[in-house]
């Protein structure tokens, strides 16, 4: 594949009026829409096999109850149908030499064994493929195939072959119309020249299993929210039926617990992550609204609702909704080995009490971690990142989406957790500041 | 595509996931739907809006011949520009496609009665199946985007924004109320967070504001008239001085008005001893080695803070949502002052100290002994002046005791408020408001900068109470979705106007008199006179149309054959196929 950045006649160096996008979540696609919006081009790279990042896995977003899929996929279909964008999905940024206004960059373009520009994403070759997996989109809950799309709305709408988990039996070769897939085909190096550098790595969720008190990974009712989100989504494992992992009833009892891995200095994770509060308070809403009957508790450190209209939605949560709020840090979970529910012990601090509650489902509310991959690109660009590996930034008030390398700016959770309205913000943040860089070289 | 040719309609109807799914029979609907006059295809799909769904789109109408669509899904304030585009890919006028709302109008409110929600649904499909055979292509317009923006407001969010248009090569002019720049961060005489004064921080951007060839100031001066549309607004700037008014040509608008800091009398005996001061005023109290009390010029040796001071109330308008802003700025402001300070008490409802080092401050407020005592939401403490001294009574949970504490000086958290006049900036600018005040954004989550008038932004506190560091990100977000519309030059404007039939017109004056835009006027041209629309000023609301006692205005994508079709399918329902 043949890469070459659209020049503008008359430009210093062709590469000044391209960007590099790392990162195709909800903070990466809006600043490639707002900067390719502006005249410029855009790669896009993402290391899975479709854009839409975290937001793309979620169920209903606070607070407003709008369905993720719903608000995001028009934004998918936008990044993938604009002129000035080039999605590099299943590809990882490997090596970035240069300066401002002239950066190469290495990109691995890891096989997927469909040609992107032949599939037509029509599934003929799912539906024949002998191989059944945990999918990963579903957080391993439930299954896909070895040749594979991670959700009905993936961008770009092709398939791609998991080559560990493919038996090469060739079914799909056979049944593809469009001899779109090569089990031979080998990764590829792809060289790219940009003017400016967005970094929109996102984060990845605490592995909770780092809390054994809490039970998950040993009790099969003991789930986290992503897990939770995958199990209450129409799309997802269970066709949207909220039911327990150990025999499939539906739980008519449910504890949230908040702040696992989150606000605690002694696993790494100081920070407040910003978000966990109003997802737990959207998921107990999202149980009543599935079940009006189930009990629902989240127990609580604080609850964090200071985004726009975000305390209006706690109140409602706990007044129209009837979920109960226990504040207090959960000290253990344990199983009811009868009937694989679960015993809640908290001390309720509102009400010097401590409880033993039992939950037919327990629900962890992980807080965000940057990912692991930010670490090389921190290395490859040399900026700074904070004790807790997010990026840091030139000039907290003035220049709050500028690295402290110019020409390389961050948004979204790259630079801390946020939520995905300050996500989007700070993706048509950097667009602004990206767009002056690559007309200016990096000068303002 | 002639407008004679026979209509050959596709109706496409979306599960939403679970959405519409889980309530409509979406399979009956498709059914019936396939059983109504012109309809040649149908079809029900998971999702629509995603790319295989607007891939089928494109298809179907080339398969089937189709000239006419209709997709039944959500409201149109979601999905309509999605689907126009798609039905354009597919080489159809966009007004010949045409959205049923199944989910916020059938689905999600009748979510308990899935058998009179499909009924429903199937009436609604039904009526604008007959509306679709009647719509007719029109003409896409586009104008011209004037190469100006402007910024009202100059505080960190006007000036950041105002600096990021001009230095992305498009002028601004920046409108300010006040006679300085820099707004509230300005007059912080100690900005917690770094140390610095508002002043000293604000400084180089000022400068660069201040020098900048494609920023013009207007300081003392406010915005009085705003008309127009996107890329072709006409602003009208006052000197609030002299009165003298300038007209601008500008082709978009951020709105930066930021908020206001709320005074809170009636709670907590504010404003009955100088020692009591709001957060705010605590910030912009003279800077000085140590903290003198109001009252007596005494040195500060105790001090209370009480969080959530006109914030968070439940069914108080205006004074429902949380501040932000203030957990953080009163564990910053105690983590200072203690270094000087015997004794700081924090009494708090619930802490938010959620932003990036929020935590490492609080927890140094800890570790330097400022002692957080958190109060019942439903027993708030109580606050009395005697004899000048100030008395603190209130619960503490966690002790689950009453506490007395009679600092020298009281520091209320009080609440981000949209300003006074927000009313009217809303009104001039035709935004619309949350329940917190403040401005509405376009979507609360996709969209937070733009609003529903297309090509007006709103960034920083305008839009919600925020932090200075938010602000000044959505200032340069607000800035980009400006540069955006600047750097294309031209857009697309709606087709959906009304027109005069001048055979028809009696110069009634109704229509003049009825639109709210001011969008109609005489066309003296023609004998005799009739009235007639300014299509920049329509927004093709149709107050005309309704109003005109002759039908000789038509509302275009509104036409009455268009809704008398809807209204007798409602009717009397036709079942045979033609």
């Amino acid at each position: 594949m043949i890469a070459k950045p659209g020049g503008r006649k008359g430009s210093i160096s062709t590469s000044s009026d391209t960007a590099l996008v790392i990162g195709g979540g909800v903070a990466g696609m809006q600043a490639a829409l707002d900067i390719a919006d502006q005249g410029f081009k855009v790669y896009l790279v993402e290391t899975t096999p479709s854009i839409g990042g975290k937001m793309a896995m979620l169920d209903k977003t606070f607070p407003t109850l709008d369905c993720s899929a719903c608000i995001l996929t028009p934004r998918l279909s936008e990044v993938s149908h604009h002129p000035n964008i080039t999605i590099l999905s299943y590809s990882n940024v490997e090596k970035i030499t240069g300066r401002v206004g002239n950066f190469r960059v290495r990109v691995l373009r890891r096989a997927r064994c469909v040609h992107e520009e032949r599939c037509s994403g029509c599934g003929n070759c799912i539906d024949v493929c002998p191989v059944e997996v945990p999918n990963e989109f579903d957080q391993m809950i439930g299954f896909r195939k070895a040749i594979y799309m991670p959700f009905p709305q993936a961008t770009p709408n092709v398939c791609t072959v998991d080559m560990g988990s493919c038996i090469q039996c060739d079914r799909c070769i056979r049944v593809c119309e469009r001899d779109a897939i090569d089990l031979n085909m080998k990764d590829k190096i792809l060289r790219l020249s940009v003017g400016v550098i967005v970094v929109a790595t996102g984060y990845r969720l605490f592995d909770v299993s780092a809390y054994p008190r809490l039970g998950y990974g040993k009790y099969m009712n003991v789930i986290h929210a992503l897990e939770y989100e995958r199990l209450i989504n129409a799309a997802g494992p269970t066709q949207g039926h909220l039911i327990r992992l150990s025999d499939a009833k539906v739980p008519q009892n449910i504890g949230f617990i908040q702040c696992v891995g989150a606000r605690d200095v002694s696993k790494g994770v100081p920070y407040c992550s910003r978000v966990c509060c109003m997802y737990g308070i959207k998921n107990a809403v999202m149980a009543k609204e599935h079940n009006p009957n189930t009990e629902v508790t989240i127990y609580y450190a604080d609850i964090r609702a200071f985004g726009k209209g975000y305390e209006e939605f706690y109140h409602m949560a706990e007044t129209r909704f009837g979920v109960n709020f226990v504040r207090g840090r959960v000290g253990r979970v344990l199983e009811n080995p009868e009937n694989c529910n679960l015993i809640v012990s908290v001390e309720d601090i509102a009400h010097h009490e401590l409880l033993e509650v039992e939950h037919d489902l327990v629900v962890l509310s992980p807080g965000l971690q940057p990912p692991r991959s930010l670490e090389h690109i921190a290395h490859q660009l040399h900026f700074e990142v904070d004790d807790e590996g997010y990026v840091e930034v030139q000039n907290t008030f003035l220049n709050p989406v500028d690295t402290t390398i110019p020409g390389v700016f961050v948004c979204g959770c790259a630079e801390g957790p946020k939520d995905i309205p300050d996500s989007v913000s700070t993706g048509s943040a950097v667009a602004m500041r990206a767009a002056i860089a690559l007309l200016h070289g990096g000068a303002k | 595509m002639s407008q004679e040719e026979a209509p050959r309609i596709g109706v496409f109807v979306c599960h939403c996931g679970h959405n519409i799914a889980g309530v409509v029979d979406v399979e009956k609907v498709a059914k019936l739907a396939s059983s109504l006059p012109h309809v040649v295809y149908t079809t029900h799909e998971m999702f629509m809006c995603a790319d295989a769904g607007q891939q089928l789109i494109r298809s179907m109408v080339a398969e089937h011949a189709l000239n006419r669509v209709v997709i039944a899904s959500c409201s149109p304030r979601m999905h309509e520009p999605t689907f126009r585009k798609a039905v354009e890919e597919a080489g159809l006028n966009r007004y010949l496609f045409e959205q049923v709302n199944l989910r916020e109008h059938v689905s999600w409110c009748h979510m308990r009665e899935p058998e009179a929600a499909t009924e429903k649904a199937i009436d609604l499909v039904r009526m604008s199946v007959a509306r679709a055979a009647h719509l007719e292509s029109l003409p896409i317009e586009t104008v011209k985007v004037t190469p100006m923006a402007l910024v009202v407001g100059a505080g960190i969010t006007g000036l950041r924004a105002a600096l990021d248009i001009a230095d992305r090569g498009f002028e601004v002019l920046l409108v300010e109320k006040s006679p300085q720049l820099g707004g509230h961060v300005a007059k912080w005489t100690h900005l917690f967070p770094t140390g610095e004064s508002g002043a000293e921080l604000l400084a180089p951007l000022i400068r660069r504001v201040k020098s900048h060839t494609r920023i013009q100031i207007m300081r003392n001066s406010e915005v009085v008239e705003f008309e127009g549309f996107i890329g072709n607004f006409k602003a009208t700037v006052q000197d609030r001085k002299d009165g003298v008014q300038r007209e601008f040509d500008v082709g978009t608008a951020i709105i930066a008005t930021g908020f206001e800091s709320f005074k809170p009398f009636g709670y907590y005996s504010y404003g009955e001893s100088p020692d009591i001061v709001t957060l705010a005023e605590l910030q912009e109290m003279p800077p000085r080695p140590e903290l003198l009390r109001p009252s007596n010029s005494q040195p500060v040796n105790t001090m209370a803070f009480i969080g959530c001071v006109g914030s968070r109330e439940p069914s108080k308008k205006g004074h429902e949502h949380c501040s932000r802003h203030c957990c953080f700025a009163t564990a910053k402001a105690a983590s200072d002052l203690k270094d000087g300070l015997e004794e700081i008490v924090m009494l708090y409802k619930s802490l938010r100290t959620y932003g990036k080092h929020h935590e490492d401050i609080h927890r140094l407020a800890r570790e330097k002994h400022v002692i957080y005592s958190r109060f019942p939401a439903d027993e708030i403490p109580i606050v009395e002046v005697v004899d000048d001294k100030i008395r603190i009574e209130w619960t503490d949970i966690l002790a689950n005791k009453r506490l007395i504490f009679q600092p020298d000086m009281l520091v209320l958290a009080s609440a981000m408020v949209a300003p006074s006049d927000t009313e009217t900036v809303a009104k001039m600018f035709g935004l619309t408001r949350s329940s917190d005040g403040f401005f509405s954004p376009e979507h609360i989550k996709l969209a937070p900068l733009t609003t529903h008038v297309a090509g007006i932004m709103i960034a920083g506190t305008s839009q919600a109470a925020k932090n200075a560091v938010e602000s000044s990100i959505d200032a340069s977000g607000a800035a980009a979705k400006a540069a955006v519309l600047m750097a294309r030059g031209e857009v697309e404007i709606e087709s959906t106007l009304s027109e005069v039939n001048p055979e028809l017109c009696s110069l009634c004056h109704t229509c003049i008199t009825s639109c709210p835009y001011g969008a109609i006027g005489i066309d003296e041209s023609r004998d005799p006179p009739v009235a007639c629309v300014t299509k920049a000023k329509c927004h093709g609301c149709g107050t005309c149309a309704a109003a005109c006692a002759s039908g000789a205005i038509i509302m275009k994508h509104s036409t009455d054959n268009q809704i008398g079709a809807m209204l007798e399918a409602y009717l009397c329902p036709v079942q045979e196929t033609m």
